[in-house]
């Protein structure tokens, strides 16, 4: 093959990993990295590096399932596991993503008002949008449009190098760990991970290769896609908290949310820096509000037996389809209407994905190592300890942050 | 093993199979299925105890139902066995594969799989694919019904027959359709009708109603008498004559002439005076004789119309007729000559019917008995027959395809079990 051929191949097949990656940055991780830089400075850095890897290892035995079978995650829970265990799975699912997609919906409405513009037109007409793109886009237009708002993220790379950080200290802060023996400080700790690591991304992940029919010789270049994804992503996480970190951390100012952020860095970092930063949460926001619907739409119809696909008009997939509108509906009202309960639902959505997450990560490792499936593809051995010990990892502390988002609400609610 | 009706995969599973003494030997865990005529059939069942599995042969099942399987053999001669990758399973097989669209597209997934009794086999007859199948599954099928009745709704049956399933191989990882999901929507009625007989007669009454009058006038006469009294008595008056409206008179006729005499006057009353009146003169008729099998939509010209207007009525006429290879040539209702359509486009247009008609008439009496009937058309080998009273006026026609079901008692819906 020649250079240009192989250039084309791989244009061709990157894309879901990028994408899946990306949204992991979605208005939630962006509140996350903000909220921990500008509490510890550049302290968590180095849990960068670990999140990366164990993002890697769980993302690249996704698309491989996906690569191999065809089929997306659900689809292959369903055949495994039966109906039961597929059904209840699906309605956690749903309800978990209903949150994110508020979250989201919220973080658009939020970096809007930023700029001056009133949420109840804005969140209209980016949802409005978004619904167009899927509904009446193909799978490569939605593509396309995905991957450049990933490149968008770089908007933050900028805006952290806008804020001149001490680089020396940045990346001794990136390679050697520390620790505080802080509630707080493990809890960011933990959400970092958690907020990288979901459970809508797996399924995400694995339709999309699955509906772009990538076949099994040309994996190499979807791994690749996988992994340039998810370093991608976590520079950005990277340049997010040095951003906080640099402007926020020294003069002692705490936010809470990541529109907060946006503005405090105006005064320190400059105009252009903290509308930067804005921009760049917008893009996120409405990003997972894309996929993270779009994802649901997938893997319910799949666990069905539907048919499924951005491809699709409506009539050849109106399941589909209506799952996909209803969602993006309901989310951009319930973020209009005053005095709604979110912050409720985006912590039950959050607790729901981590009650989640042990499940699906266990059921793509037993899927995985299933020859029945997999043939010659599945796990080797050595490759087994990595990703289990990975999952296991990942078990724990998710439990750890369950009960800690738990307890100190159950407290607040008490008292 | 005795026969049984229809049963779901999802209600036999973990019930336990009891030897002849009563002891248990295991709980049903899965179904092998080999191939077989029409349908595969269940030749083995799976049994599950502590852990260990062992196969039970399908001759030595005893009773088989929803509420009880036995076994005719006692336990030390059941032997542990591991199913390999090359037979077929239900469960772990069949259940919860997707079912592709004759081009490929996913349509729907396998809830759960339909077995039925044919012979002294458990066949696999269907595969559930609605909501009823996930709830199965779950467990809840009865208090959804319940649910669903509250809010007066019935709770859908999703059912595809086997026979529209591509044949199985081993190790498949999905099941595809042998014909367009579209068409199966668009059934034959002779398909239809064989659907109505294959459910409960109050399914197979809603599925009537749902379907179009013209379709459904199709589909009924396709049915057992038994079946057609039945629905025709069920569904509301307005629907019933709609259809019987749209049914040949012959039919419509032999429908009527079974139902209750006050429930056929009011049919009769209902639908529209020209079809009335030819279901009327069919009704006088025995159904076993000539009388009762004619049906009056013929075509009949008189003798002095030239070929070339003869073809030009005849387009406008064709569409009413059930039968047009053959012309009539009637003189005030007399019946004088026959002509055929392939004779008509043959001769020259100017040519009247008179010249080119045939004079030697096979006809029969309208109480000529169905046997006769048959044996003159086959005899001549002819596509209808005409009827005429004793002064020589046509009454009406037999055609082959009314013949084709008396020479052939067995082929049509008699074949067709009701349950």
């Amino acid at each position: 093959m020649s250079r240009w051929s192989r250039l084309l191949v791989f244009l061709s097949i990157i894309g879901p990993g990028i994408i899946t990656a990306s949204i992991d940055n979605d208005a939630g991780g962006i509140t996350t990295y903000s909220v921990a830089g500008a509490r510890y400075g550049y302290m968590l850095l180095w849990t960068l590096i670990p999140t990366t890897v164990a993002l890697i290892v769980i993302q690249e035995m996704v698309a491989r399932m996906g690569v191999v079978t065809g089929k997306g995650l659900s689809d292959l829970i369903r055949e495994n596991y039966g109906v039961k265990t597929t059904f209840f799975m699906m309605i956690v699912l749903l309800v978990a993503n209903f949150g994110t997609t508020i979250a989201n919906f919220a973080g658009w409405a939020a970096s809007m008002e930023i700029f001056g513009l009133s949420k109840y037109v804005m969140v209209p007409f980016g949802a409005f949008m978004i619904w167009l793109l899927v509904t009446r886009g193909s799978y490569r237009i939605v593509e396309i449009v995905l991957l450049i708002a990933s490149m968008l993220y770089f908007g933050y790379v900028i805006s952290g190098v806008m804020s001149e950080p001490d680089w020396g200290e940045v990346l001794q802060s990136a390679l050697v760990p520390k620790a505080k023996l802080e509630s707080e400080f493990i809890m960011l700790t933990i959400a970092i991970i958690g907020t990288t690591i979901t459970p809508w991304m797996q399924f995400y992940l694995q339709s999309s290769i699955a509906e772009k029919g990538i076949k099994k010789e040309n994996y190499k270049v979807s791994k690749l896609d996988v992994i340039i994804g998810c370093v991608m992503t976590d520079v950005i996480s990277f340049f997010i908290i040095v951003t906080c970190a640099t402007t926020l951390y020294p003069h002692g100012i705490r936010i809470n949310e990541a529109k907060e952020a946006a503005i405090s860095l105006a005064p320190f970092a400059g105009q252009y820096a903290s509308a930067l930063f804005a921009v760049c949460l917008a893009n996120a926001s409405i990003l997972g509000a894309i996929v993270v619907p779009l994802a649901t739409a997938y893997y319910i119809c799949e666990a069905l037996g539907w048919e499924a696909g951005v491809n699709k008009t409506f009539k050849e997939a109106p399941q589909f389809m209506w799952i996909y509108t209803a969602l993006i509906a309901i989310s951009a009202l319930l973020v209009l209407i005053p005095n709604a309960p979110l912050v409720i639902l985006m912590v039950m959505s959050s607790l729901l994905n981590g009650i989640l997450l042990p499940f699906v990560l266990v059921f793509a490792l037993l899927l995985v190592n299933n020859e029945r499936i997999m043939g010659k593809y599945k796990n080797p051995k050595g490759y087994n300890y990595i990703s289990w010990g990975t999952v296991v990892v990942l078990i724990i502390l998710t439990a750890a942050l369950l009960v800690m988002t738990l307890v100190p609400d159950m407290n607040k609610l008490i008292g | 093993m005795p026969l049984f009706g229809e049963l779901f995969v999802s209600e036999l599973l973990k019930m336990p199979v009891l030897d002849p003494k009563g002891d248990e030997l295991g709980k049903v865990k899965d179904f092998v299925v080999i191939k077989g005529d029409p349908l595969p059939r269940v030749s083995a069942l799976i049994l599950e105890e502590k852990k260990k599995r062992y196969c039970l042969e399908w001759e030595n099942v005893g009773i088989f139902n929803k509420r009880i399987i036995s076994s005719k053999v006692y336990s030390p001669r059941v032997e542990p066995y591991e199913p390999s990758d090359e037979i077929l399973l239900i469960v772990r097989d069949i259940f919860d594969k997707q079912i592709v669209d004759a081009d490929g597209a996913k349509v729907v997934r396998v809830n759960d799989v339909q077995l039925e009794g044919l012979r002294n086999d458990a066949c696999v007859s269907g595969v559930d694919v609605g909501v009823r199948g996930i709830l199965r599954r779950l467990g809840i099928e009865n208090k959804s019904e319940r649910f669903y009745e509250m809010l007066g709704k019935t709770l859908p049956r999703n059912i595809i027959r086997w026979s529209f399933i591509q044949p199985l191989e081993p190790r498949l990882s999905k099941l595809s359709l042998t014909i367009p999901r579209q068409m199966i929507s668009e059934l034959h009625p002779a398909d239809i009708a064989d659907i109505i007989s294959n459910v409960t007669q109050e399914q197979g009454i809603a599925f009537f109603k749902g379907l179009d009058p013209d379709v459904a006038a199709e589909a009924l006469p396709e049915l057992s008498p038994d079946l057609q009294k039945s629905i025709i008595e069920d569904i509301d008056k307005d629907y019933a004559s709609e259809v019987v409206e749209r049914m040949e008179p012959d039919e419509a006729a032999d429908l009527l002439a079974d139902l209750e005499k006050d429930k056929a006057k009011e049919l009769l009353d209902s639908i529209e005076d020209e079809d009335a009146q030819d279901i009327q003169e069919l009704l006088a008729h025995e159904e076993d004789e000539a009388g009762g099998l004619m049906t009056n939509e013929f075509i009949a010209y008189p003798p002095e119309l030239t070929i070339h207007d003869a073809i030009e009525k005849f387009k406008v006429d064709a569409h009413e007729a059930e039968s047009v290879y053959y012309i009539y040539i009637v003189e005030n209702e007399k019946l004088i000559g026959i002509t055929t359509l392939k004779d008509m486009i043959l001769h020259a247009p100017d040519l009247p019917l008179s010249e080119i008609m045939e004079t030697k008439l096979k006809t029969v009496s309208p109480d000529t008995n169905q046997r006769v009937v048959a044996e003159t058309i086959s005899k001549y080998n002819l596509l209808a027959m005409p009827v005429v009273d004793d002064k020589g006026d046509l009454l009406g026609i037999v055609t082959i395809d009314d013949i084709v079901d008396i020479l052939l008692p067995q082929s049509s819906w008699k074949k067709r079990r009701s349950v």
